[in-house]
């Protein structure tokens, strides 16, 4: 904090794990009253296994031995009422429909941060933080933008085109300038007990990673999705059996079963007829996708004609794209065909290291296949 | 900011006379009270003497006093110590019986119990604390191996009519177990008066030492160890009795029970002021158990359409120490059984919060709270519904 910036009352969401710990600890460090919160997801009695996940009881637990470390108040909101309703209905809807969902996407753009926000509000507090390895800077109209982490291995802009760009005067995120490995180092040496917890890649809803059993409790027992269909090849031959669209993703080699004479990948998802569409790799390349009720955090969206660069999946680099049309969704087309572009996945949409918004992707058009 | 502890129903200040006689008695007894040579012989006397003056203080034989950890340990033990005995003399299905306020001790403890077959029967608690006990009784077919009900609700102050259900306890032949957690020390609870087979005290609600307590055990009640090994307490409660932590305990009920005409006047006065105050600071304020007798000590509160789990947040950020009913192991705040049996639907909606007076209060605490929690329930209404009211996608 320069000397100029004076003493802010700042929530900080604290998941339990070692980047919101360190948030956390930098805030403090600024000389800032920190205010750490735990939101709890869903109950973690009801949940089957280990609650290992960042919002589990060990999250918790651990979300406040650090915070009693640093000396600071440490409170658990208990969102799972408003988290079950946008984040874990919207995950079941979405595989229902055949789709590949990505509630973290969907929790930060409409739960997680609205609901610290009011909450730090509530508490008087003028700002919120989290852990995001993602950086806010003024933008050179003026206004603020989200850019990517300084570590770009780390990067978690992706996840947050859907923010309201209102939030983002009032959002800190001390991380954004600093590289994983000096996290946990700094973390280290304040001593925090979470400085060397691994890193969590689960749904926090789906504690074992089982989606298709977490579908079975949350449909219903006749759901299409669950119910067996045809594997059907590219070429309209019905290959085989599958047991249940809901549990594939496009691009999905495993789980089709063998004995093909080519290595197949699921294509198409195809709910109203409960087929799943596969091919060979060649076919898994699309040359233009829809982006569906596109979100800006910039005041001046692109425009058609307009060159932007976009990413479809985590931890996948941005490609180039021109922007085909705006109305009725955005259309993009890649510059060079994209391999297993997914409905349901997010499209963040950049200039440069700008987060300029994003969408969830409604199709994709196949690429011409080209001789191979 | 000066901060405010209105928080003595979850734990009180050790009073400085129990510090002083706890300071000696480490220093005095370093024997084992079981070890026959001197120094068992000179902690023995301390132990047996804090004994005898638990025993006076609550007008029972001093044989009958039981020194355990804590008055969770000590429910714990008198429900399913009680199980255990009824098992042993050939009951396969035992039933027990309890109030719809029970603590979370009493609840989960006859929790487990249902796990291993028992048959657990809740009876309600009308508004004025009377415990509708006779007409569901007679809905079990079988006599009840223990009936367990509060003597002061922990969440409300509520008093609850102990000597009704004791008289009807007495006519069945049914032992009866009383959480007086919260009653000792704030309300009379001489048994003499009151005839229960079991009676569970805590140190820490007294001004005494945390992991202290007691389980009075009837001479005639019937119950089994729940630990083995050595044969302290009676039998009852095995393992080397902290003597610096029972002369500890007895000195705080002891000190409780001599000045609880006074200190029960005093803190009626203080909660009267509190509730007085906040009341005309805060039209629609919701009282919990306004229409039953309340243990002086505790004010609970209900604001309308207010976050649950923000309320005790933002006051302690104002420097005010207050409870919201229970919290679960995670902090988080469930709505209770007892705002849920209070409330029934609307629970959800209003935010409680409980305030608690104990021996170190005074009256500028009264007054800062008056000054200081309005004001933050007044903000807090302003900051608004939330924003994220626009539909999701």
């Amino acid at each position: 904090m320069s000397p100029a910036e004076h003493r802010k009352r700042i929530l900080v969401a604290m998941s339990g794990g070692v980047d919101s710990s360190l948030a956390a600890a930098l805030l403090v460090e600024g000389g800032h009253e920190v205010v750490g919160a735990t939101m709890k997801t869903f109950c973690y009695k009801d949940a089957p296994g280990p609650t290992r996940t960042c919002c589990g009881l060990d999250g918790i637990l651990d979300a406040r031995r650090v915070a009693d470390h640093l000396g600071i108040p440490h409170y658990v909101f208990d969102v799972e009422e408003e988290f079950s309703a946008d984040v874990v209905d919207d995950f079941v809807s979405e595989y229902a429909r055949g789709r590949t969902p990505n509630p973290c996407v969907q929790c930060n753009s409409n739960t997680k941060f609205r609901d610290l926000l009011h909450r730090g509000r509530v508490l008087g507090c003028e700002g919120i933080a989290t852990g995001h390895y993602a950086r806010i800077e003024i933008a050179p109209n003026g206004g603020l933008a989200i850019l990517r982490g300084r570590d770009h291995d780390k990067d978690q802009s992706y996840f947050l085109w859907g923010l309201p760009s209102d939030l983002l005067p009032r959002l800190h995120f001390p991380l954004g300038g600093l590289q994983k490995r000096d996290v946990r180092q700094k973390a280290r040496s304040l001593m925090l007990a979470t400085a060397d917890k691994p890193e969590s890649q689960e749904i926090c809803f789906v504690p074992l990673g089982d989606y298709r059993g977490f579908l079975e409790t949350r449909l219903p027992q006749e759901h299409p999705a669950l119910l067996p269909g045809d594997l059907v090849h590219s070429s309209g031959e019905v290959i085989g059996e599958h047991p249940g669209f809901a549990g594939f993703t496009v691009g999905q080699r495993k789980g089709l079963g063998g004995g093909f004479s080519e290595p197949l990948y699921v294509l198409e998802i195809r709910p109203e007829s409960r087929e799943v569409v596969v091919g060979p790799f060649d076919q898994l390349f699309s040359s233009h996708m829809l982006v569906e009720e596109p979100r800006w955090l910039t005041s001046v969206p692109p425009q058609p004609g307009d060159s932007v660069r976009v990413q479809i999946r985590h931890r996948s680099p941005d490609v180039p794209a021109r922007v085909s049309r705006t109305a009725g969704g955005l259309e993009l087309e890649f510059e060079e065909p994209q391999r297993a572009v997914t409905p349901g996945q997010s499209a963040a949409i950049y200039l440069g290291e700008r987060l300029l918004g994003g969408g969830r992707i409604a199709s994709a058009r196949r690429a011409k296949v080209t001789a191979q | 900011m000066e901060r405010i502890y209105l928080d003595h129903a979850a734990a009180t200040p050790l009073r400085p006379e129990v510090v002083t006689v706890m300071d000696e008695a480490c220093r005095r007894f370093p024997g084992n009270p079981s070890s026959l040579h001197r120094w068992g012989r000179e902690a023995r006397s301390a132990l047996e003497d804090a004994r005898a003056k638990t025993a006076a203080a609550i007008g029972v034989e001093a044989g009958t006093v039981h020194f355990v950890r804590g008055g969770t340990e000590s429910i714990n033990l008198a429900i399913l110590g009680r199980v255990d005995r009824v098992r042993a003399l050939g009951a396969s299905t035992p039933v027990l019986v309890r109030s719809a306020l029970e603590h979370p001790a009493v609840r989960e403890a006859m929790e487990a119990a249902e796990n291993t077959g028992c048959v657990v029967q809740e009876l309600p608690v009308s508004p004025e604390g009377d415990v509708d006990f006779p007409r569901s009784l007679s809905t079990v077919s079988q006599l009840p191996a223990l009936v367990s009900v509060q003597w002061v609700n922990q969440e409300t102050g509520m008093v609850l009519a102990i000597a009704r259900v004791a008289e009807r306890c007495l006519e069945l032949g049914v032992p009866l177990h009383v959480d007086a957690v919260q009653a000792a020390g704030r309300i009379d609870v001489r048994v003499d008066r009151v005839p229960v087979a079991f009676l569970s005290i805590s140190g820490h609600k007294l001004g005494g030492p945390r992991s202290t307590g007691v389980l009075v055990a009837s001479e005639d009640a019937q119950i089994d160890p729940r630990i083995f090994g050595g044969g302290q307490e009676g039998g009852l409660r095995p393992g080397t009795v902290d003597v610096a932590g029972a002369v500890g305990f007895a000195r705080a009920l002891e000190i409780s029970v001599e000045r609880l005409d006074e200190e029960s006047a005093r803190l009626s006065r203080l909660r009267s002021k509190l509730e007085a105050g906040l009341l005309g600071a805060l039209p629609g304020l919701r009282v919990h158990a306004s229409e039953a007798r309340r243990a002086p000590h505790i004010l609970s509160i209900g604001v309308d359409d207010l976050a649950r789990d923000l309320l005790p947040a933002a006051l302690d950020l104002a420097g005010i120490g207050v409870s919201a009913g229970s919290a679960c192991r995670s902090g988080s705040l469930g709505v209770s059984p007892v705002m849920r049996a209070l409330y029934g639907d609307i629970a959800g909606r209003i935010a409680p919060v409980r305030l608690s007076l104990g021996w170190s209060s005074t009256e500028k605490d009264v007054d800062e709270a008056i000054r200081r929690i309005p004001p933050v329930i007044e903000s807090m209404r302003n900051a608004g519904p939330p924003s994220g009211s626009e539909p999701s996608r």
